[in-house]
């Protein structure tokens, strides 16, 4: 019988992201969901863009899910890139800390005053992958690759990424081919050295796949509010666009993918290259010896993924368990099976 | 030894720095005097004293409500644990946010204390084993094999609680983990000396052990060290200004003064517990014997004996109760308190205690002169522990203080926070700087710890 502990846990998840979308806010908390059911293990989350308020919110979005620190487990800092362009700061970032309890106090609050409560994202990375066991732990991108493009040039850890991490999977570009896409856009170079240098296979889940998939917008006030009645993710959705709307879903695509690969919910192409342009276009060339994929929407899906995003994103927070094999893995309700 | 007939202070030749009090079994070391700078046409001594470095290592976690104040920056009111401090406060640097990552579980389970304090100078995650032992250079060793040549003693390793190197002493982690902080190589480490008496011969002896005969003669004839130095200690005393004169005089009554209060514990001792199981000099009382070793770690800077010295002042899983606070429970089972207001409030007792008595150590520190600073001026003593809350077992916001301005380097008053996660390897290669030993990495250093200097 193995040593308690010993089995390995569900896959560690590193989710790098800009917020420059309101789904990968929906994504954290699909993550959360998807941690909850056992499918993964949200290991730290880091942002692309030197932008406390936006970080401020993801780190509340973290204690939300996390809960204090408790034996053994602390809340890790939200991981933030110290160069580049703030960019814009959506008031789905800031109206959440305004929202306050009958009594008159704050329902969140914001914890991150200067990049000292922000964490080094290589550092962070180099030190949760160390918790990881080798091939179990899979990074999602939604947002310029910069912060995956530096890891690779810090010391030790490309060798460090290829002994632990299973794939990468990156929301971004247009397959196989198509129009440029913003996050590849915004950081030509890393792009470019993420797809030529990531040490594992990497998955594209394109602008299209998201696009196909508008994440329903009623769920907020319905079962996100009927789950938990205050969730920072539900008011950053309320505070993004003036309600109702639906989201298209590029980092939710790409999270419930990375999760949970095998459950049917897109086609996979066949191995290839995936070249980036200047104009910031994608084009795929098939070939055996290639180490990229990307996602096929399979319109028959589509249903049940929408609910599927809306039963993980919305549910109520998972305390978490310390040792937790993978074999309890809840398996999703398959439609059509007993 | 130098005799010289005309006063060094009147010749303007320098008393070389090595210059050593020679007695039957004794050899005293001096402290840092005007004599040994050579006199320039201004009259001032120009010598630059050595930087050196200590390292109080506490266990089992801080209950960091009482450790952190809430504010960063110049400090103001220092909070509970650190009042004791509140008169060095200006040569105090407080450092939050560093981080071990290598303290964590990573993937080795249980085990938090034998984890920690093995790397804490190591930076390496040491392998979990009772007796396959593998851990990694200790910093304070690079620098002990770097610069312990201009030293009698390249390091000092020191301790007050258990020297144990067998066993397990948490979950799987061999006490060579626990029980040590300095590492040799990746295999051995160096015990601490517990016995203030056996370090008091090491100090001021010849290098070879007394007989017990020799021990009991001089006991029985209630000699001072410094009485078999006295001729020598006249004759140096003639060439001296009157200002190196009273400095000299300090220092040999800082010995004398040691001696003393090994004398009485040693009496103590065989009247308290004549089956006591501690070593011949131990003393009973935590405050005597911690009193003693860090006077001697003092003498020995003040000195120039070592450079580098490592003090565990306990270990980590130590079960010591403190009665004379009135806390009879062990403190590490305390300090697993799941948050319960009495037993963190002994945890916060013992915690406010042993800074107590590392205060006393800095006040000895900074009340002595080198050349126009303190000896604390050109120190760097770090004060730390390997866990941040104990009951929790976090291994990041590290308590770390910093005392001394590494050779009027550091900018001190204040607290300072590094960024979360930060690794306290980075202020390792910092301090390693300051040593004259240039590294690009150590354990799992980043980079080199910014904001700690002058502006």
């Amino acid at each position: 019988m193995p040593q308690r502990g010993a089995e390995k846990p569900a896959a560690g998840v590193f989710f790098d992201t800009d917020f420059s979308t309101i789904d990968s806010v929906l994504a954290v908390g699909l993550l959360y969901g998807l941690q909850g059911k056992n499918n993964c293990r949200v290991a730290i989350v880091t942002v692309s863009r030197p932008n406390l308020a936006v970080v401020g919110f993801a780190d509340a979005v973290e204690r939300f899910y996390r809960g204090p620190a408790g034996n053994f487990a602390q809340v890790p800092p939200v991981g933030m890139a110290t160069t580049g362009s703030p960019g814009e700061t959506s008031p789905a970032f800031v109206e959440p800390f305004r929202k306050k309890k009958p009594d008159g106090t704050l329902v969140y609050r914001n914890q991150v005053r200067s990049v000292i409560d922000t964490g080094d994202p290589n550092t962070l990375i180099r030190n949760y992958l160390e918790a990881q066991y080798d091939g179990n732990a899979i990074f999602v991108l939604s947002g310029p690759a910069t912060n995956l493009a530096a890891a690779l040039a810090f010391p030790g850890l490309k060798e460090m990424i290829g002994a632990k991490v299973e794939r990468l999977v990156i929301a971004g570009g247009a397959f196989p081919s198509g129009a440029p896409e913003a996050h590849i856009g915004a950081d030509i170079p890393a792009a470019r050295k993420v797809l030529a240098e990531w040490p594992t296979p990497i998955v594209a889940s394109g602008y299209e796949i998201g696009a196909a998939l508008d994440f329903p917008g009623a769920s907020i006030d319905k079962e996100f509010a009927a789950a938990v009645g205050d969730n920072p993710v539900a008011d950053a959705y309320r505070a993004w666009r003036p309600m109702p709307y639906d989201a298209p879903s590029w980092a939710m695509a790409a999270s419930l993918y990375a999760a949970r690969p095998d459950e049917g919910y897109f086609k996979l192409s066949g191995p290839g290259t995936i070249h980036v342009h200047d104009d910031g276009r994608t084009s795929f060339t098939a070939s055996d010896q290639g180490r990229h994929q990307y996602l096929v929407n399979l319109p028959e899906q589509k249903d049940r993924i929408l609910r599927t995003y809306v039963e993980l994103a919305s549910a109520k927070p998972v305390p978490r368990q310390r040792f937790r094999p993978v074999d309890a893995v809840e398996k999703p309700a398959i439609p059509g099976k007993q | 030894m130098m005799t010289p007939e005309t006063p060094a202070f009147l010749t303007g030749r320098a008393l070389p720095r090595r210059t050593i009090l020679r007695g039957i079994g004794a050899a005293i070391g001096l402290p840092f005097l005007e004599a040994m700078s050579p006199v320039t046409a201004a009259g001032a001594g120009q010598g630059i004293a050595p930087v050196r470095m200590a390292f109080f290592y506490v266990p089992n976690g801080i209950v960091m409500d009482a450790w952190n104040p809430g504010y960063e920056g110049k400090f103001a009111e220092l909070p509970r644990a650190l009042k004791a401090l509140d008169p060095y406060k200006q040569d105090m640097l407080q450092i939050g946010n560093l981080t071990h990552n290598t303290g964590r579980a990573l993937l080795d389970g249980a085990g938090d204390h034998g984890r920690c304090c093995g790397s804490y100078l190591t930076g390496v995650q040491v392998k979990k084993s009772v007796v396959e032992i593998k851990s990694s250079v200790s910093f304070d060793q690079i620098v002990a094999a770097e610069i312990g040549k201009q030293t009698r003693f390249p390091s000092l390793e020191l301790g007050m609680d258990d020297a144990r190197q067998a066993g397990d002493c948490d979950s799987g982690y061999s006490c060579a983990y626990t029980n040590n902080l300095a590492w040799r190589s990746e295999t051995q480490p160096l015990p601490p000396t517990l016995d203030p008496r056996a370090l008091f011969e090491r100090m001021f002896g010849t290098g070879r052990p007394m007989t017990p005969e020799q021990r009991a003669r001089q006991l029985m004839d209630r000699r001072s060290v410094l009485d078999f130095v006295a001729e020598g200690t006249h004759k140096l005393e003639a060439g001296l200004g009157p200002s190196d004169r009273r400095k000299l005089d300090e220092y040999l009554s800082s010995i004398r003064e040691v001696e003393r209060q090994l004398e009485r514990s040693e009496k103590e001792n065989t009247q308290i517990d004549p089956h006591m199981d501690k070593p011949y000099g131990v003393p009973a009382d935590f405050a005597e014997h911690f009193k003693l070793m860090s006077t001697m770690i003092a003498i020995a800077f003040q000195a120039d004996l070592t450079r580098v010295v490592t003090f565990l002042v306990t270990r980590e899983g130590s079960l010591r109760p403190y009665r004379e606070l009135g806390i009879a429970d062990g403190h590490h089972p305390l300090t697993h308190h799941r948050n319960q207001p009495d037993l963190m409030e002994k945890v916060r007792k013992i915690n406010e205690y042993h800074v107590q008595q590392f205060a006393g150590f800095i006040e000895k520190m900074k009340s002595t002169k080198e050349g126009d600073r303190s000896l604390l001026d050109n120190c760097m003593i770090v004060y730390g522990a390997g866990m941040s809350d104990g009951n929790a077992h976090l291994h990041e916001d590290l308590p770390t203080l910093l005392l001394g301005r590494g050779g009027n380097t550091f900018k001190t008053g204040r607290r300072m926070l590094a960024r979360r996660e930060t690794p306290m390897c980075n202020l390792f290669l910092t301090m390693m700087d300051r040593m004259g030993v240039r590294m690009d990495r150590f354990g799992d250093s980043t980079g080199r710890l910014q904001g700690l200097d002058l502006g």
